[in-house]
């Protein structure tokens, strides 16, 4: 139930921290728009207004590349705690 | 002039001396084509979050920068070169929000650099550890 809530609301969480920048390095503040398994969340499950997802899109990208979240997680390597053992 | 971000990451199979050496001639490469260094920030010796060339951590460096932007290509070639480096990931910073964010940042990294937290991981080598705790050490 409250896994579903969590989607059902439909406010970008952005918009209404005012976030007017996003830093690549900042790992713990792109949690929320990846899933377990370090896919970008889409829009319709997180609620992101456009200009935020393609905010979050460029930086999570940049994240990628710098190796500070990986491209994929393989199933067996999912973990419950995906960005505990990065720290 | 622009401002620039900078991310590198250099090899852990160095010694401390090595990476700070190997930093400080990163830097010169940046400084040598016209470069104006703001600031840097240690993030200090890290898990990869894949491994880079069979390596599992690496030394993570950010250098903010303002420069002339025809000199980055320059700094991009001297980067690829370099076989200490695992990775680097340059940063524009354009618009008035943007550099008003690199500012801030800045400003956050000449606060005090983000300490590396303490190491964890025991499985590591040896060597490993050992060039973590002194670099760590050398950052502070």
């Amino acid at each position: 139930m409250s896994e579903k809530r969590k989607y059902k609301k439909r406010f970008c969480k952005y918009c209404e921290a005012k976030v007017d920048f996003m830093d690549y390095k900042d790992v713990g503040a792109l949690r929320f728009s990846l899933s377990e398994r370090y896919k970008i969340m889409p829009r319709r499950l997180t609620g992101n207004c456009k200009r935020h997802q393609d905010m979050i899109t460029i930086v999570i990208k940049r994240a990628r590349a710098a190796a500070l979240i990986p491209y994929t997680v393989t199933r067996k390597a999912v973990v419950t705690a995906p960005f505990e053992n990065l720290k | 002039m622009r401002h620039y971000e900078n991310l590198v990451i250099v090899k852990p199979t160095l010694t401390a001396e090595e990476i700070q050496s190997s930093l400080a001639a990163i830097e010169e490469v940046i400084t040598s084509n016209g470069g104006e260094i703001a600031t840097t920030d240690a993030m200090g010796m890290r898990k990869l979050a894949y491994p880079i060339n069979k390596n599992e951590r690496g030394y993570f460096h950010v250098i903010y920068y303002t420069i002339a932007p025809a000199a980055i290509s320059e700094i991009e070639r001297r980067f690829r070169i370099n076989e200490e480096l695992l990775r680097f990931v340059t940063i524009k910073y354009d618009t008035n929000r943007e550099i008003a964010a690199w500012t801030k940042l800045v400003e956050k990294a000449k606060k005090g650099t983000t300490a590396p937290k303490a190491e964890t991981e025991v499985a590591a080598e040896e060597t490993v550890a050992e060039v973590a705790v002194e670099a760590e050490a050398a950052a502070e």
